[in-house]
């Protein structure tokens, strides 16, 4: 995982075949009668050929290390979707507080009273959203 | 006379209290949140795209460009002050920043903004003279030259965005084949759904825009971890006369170079700003000190990353093709509010156009009276401590994504990109030529279908006709360009190793 040229030809080459390989599920039809599947289809081979020059080309150059950090985007990623599963089932003002919450464990520091805070401002500034422009959040 | 006739006819569709309003609040909020780190102006305009739904049709375009010109000022602000640029700040950090440092903010904040408000005018001229007739143009345009425009605008926001062809080029076609996904006008197949009814309207671009530009890049700001030390100076803003007349040549050159630069596909703020800052390099009566912090350093680009963000609205106005991503984000929001840009836009909506226009040096007269003199409290945005900007900011996120729709799904749409859009900044693959394809990916399957069904299949269609052709030939030139220099480089760097 540390040649971030080769892997970012791979990830381009994954890309071009999950949706290449996909559009081969569709009608093609022909040039003068193009079917769904033919302009994916081209897009793709076109990607594809382009992540190959790519993974060619890291092989000449210097390799790069990643710099990815997977807890913090994790932390992130899931404290989305934790404020979207609670706001479907319970209501938009207990995921505003599972959204704080959660997310805030990628900070540098953590602290539960400034959390409360912030929870509370943003839940009020939800409720301002709601009565003044209208937006339809379901927060109760 | 006509262009004087057209314009008051715009000012009064734009002068209305309740457009003013719009105007104002958008400048304002655009600045603020332009302001925060990682916030460019395109995941601004994608932020506050929800704040205009439940506004009518012409007060929500003016609240947009409001927004969009109030990023752009915010991001100066914050490159001035802080050394923090997004793509259309970039230069503003030379010397601008070399001038906080010698303790003249508010000098360079001053410059930055009566530049602007020239460069904005001088604009406007241009774009009030130069879209119509380019409107006239268009009805020429048949499917080919249709997709030999778009192909042209990807090889250069390619060039442009990212400086490798190649990287940015795969960043278009992989929006093109997200544009993909849902249901075919044509023929009414399901794609790429994965059976997901959700996904059958295809994937909201908002979900795309804020997971891409908002959370992947608080969620790289959260990796660096260094506590920014926020700007604590006085500000002294007004300049001596002796000042202020060195402003005026530098803004003017940099107007100028803007406005052409803007009009070119893929043109726009990011690459004006650079041939505005080389040129005052070259000519100016201070040239010798540009790079140390002076007046010339900032003016000159100030003007033009204002002059090239008014005048890339004629492509996508007269043509109906943005040609950079903020103009993509724009056109989507012009389509959300049921107005088709297009040669049709002018002669159809000519109130809504004129009022654009009116209302984009209304705009600039608000980011000079308002954002200038006010700029010191904006400023106090960045005591805020992160800790508490980031979860606000990801709620902002959600409530964008969520009120698209009222649904959310966007908002686990919007995660998932929020993964992919991190992945992509981590392999350092610029996002933004991602959201022109994904916006275009549509058109340029429509019209390459339509080409083709009118030649029966036959490729020659794209070279015969006479404006696809020179503009196929202009893409084959380009390539061939950069495969040379390439493959000089390449041997260039053999023997040294």
């Amino acid at each position: 995982m540390n040649h971030r040229n080769l892997v970012k030809g791979l990830f381009l080459i994954a890309i071009a075949l999950a949706f290449g390989l996909s559009s081969l599920r569709y009608p093609m039809g022909n040039f003068g009668r193009a079917g769904p599947g033919l302009f994916p289809m081209l897009v793709s081979s076109l990607l594809f050929v382009l992540g190959a020059t790519a993974v060619v080309r890291s092989l000449v150059t210097e390799r790069v290390p990643i710099n990815f950090n997977l807890r913090n985007i994790a932390i992130i990623v899931g404290s989305l979707c934790g404020f979207a599963v609670v706001s479907e089932y319970v209501n938009m003002m207990a995921g505003i507080v599972v959204l704080v919450f959660g997310a805030t464990l990628a900070g540098a520091t953590y602290s539960v009273v400034r959390n409360v805070k912030v929870a509370a401002g943003l839940i009020a500034v939800a409720f301002a959203f709601q009565k003044l422009l209208g937006l339809q959040l379901p927060l109760y | 006379m006509d262009i004087i006739h057209n314009l008051a006819f715009g000012f009064e569709h734009a002068l209305t209290l309740q457009n003013l309003m719009f105007c104002a609040v958008g400048c304002v909020v655009g600045t603020l949140i332009g302001l925060l780190p990682g916030l460019g102006p395109l995941a601004t305009i994608s932020l506050l795209l929800p704040l205009t739904y439940s506004i009518p049709v012409n007060g929500a375009l003016i609240m947009l460009a409001g927004i969009y010109y109030g990023a752009q000022y915010g991001d100066s602000v914050s490159a001035i002050t802080m050394k923090i640029p997004h793509a259309s700040s970039i230069v503003a950090c030379i010397d601008g920043y070399q001038m906080t440092l010698k303790g003249q903010t508010g000098l360079a904040l001053f410059t930055a903004g009566v530049s602007s408000f020239i460069g904005g005018t001088v604009a406007i001229v241009v774009l009030a003279s130069l879209a119509p007739a380019l409107g006239e143009v268009a009805l020429l345009f048949g499917p080919a030259d249709y997709c030999a425009l778009m192909m042209l605008g990807f090889v250069c926001v390619s060039f442009v965005t990212t400086g490798s062809l190649l990287n940015g080029l795969a960043m278009c076609l992989v929006g093109v084949l997200l544009g993909q996904v849902g249901t075919d006008v044509n023929s009414g197949a399901q794609r790429f759904t994965l059976n997901l009814p959700f996904l059958t309207d295809g994937i909201g671009l908002v979900s795309i825009a804020l997971g891409c530009f908002g959370i992947a890049e608080i969620t790289k700001n959260l990796d660096n971890r260094d506590e920014r030390s926020p700007f604590s100076g006085k500000i002294h803003l007004m300049p001596t006369w002796a000042e202020f007349k060195r402003i005026i040549p530098s803004a003017l050159r940099g107007s100028v170079i803007g406005s052409f630069l803007g009009i070119l596909p893929g043109g726009g703020p990011s690459i004006a700003q650079f041939a505005a800052y080389a040129v005052d390099k070259k000519v100016s009566k201070y040239r010798h000190q540009i790079g140390t912090g002076v007046i010339e350093g900032v003016a000159g680009q100030a003007a033009a990353d204002e002059a090239a963000a008014r005048t890339s609205f004629i492509p996508l106005m007269s043509i109906g093709i943005p040609e950079n991503a903020v103009m993509a984000l724009m056109m989507a929001a012009f389509i959300i509010k049921g107005i088709q840009p297009g040669p049709n836009m002018i002669a159809g909506h000519a109130d809504l156009f004129w009022g654009l226009v009116a209302s984009m040096w209304i705009g600039n007269c608000f980011l000079l009276v308002l954002n200038v003199p006010l700029v010191r409290y904006w400023l106090s945005v960045f005591k805020i401590p992160y800790a508490v900007l980031f979860p606000s900011i990801l709620f902002f996120c959600c409530v964008g994504t969520f009120s698209v729709n009222n649904s959310l799904e966007d908002v686990l749409i919007t995660a998932a990109f929020g993964c992919v859009g991190y992945t992509f900044l981590r392999l350092e693959l610029d996002p933004a030529p991602l959201m022109l394809g994904f916006i275009l990916g549509p058109m340029l399957e429509e019209n390459f279908r339509r080409a083709l069904l009118l030649s029966r299949g036959s490729f020659t269609t794209f070279v015969t006709r006479p404006i696809s052709g020179t503009l196929f030939g202009l893409i084959a030139l380009f390539v061939v360009w950069q495969l040379t220099a390439f493959v000089l480089q390449a041997q260039r760097a053999r023997p040294a190793a």
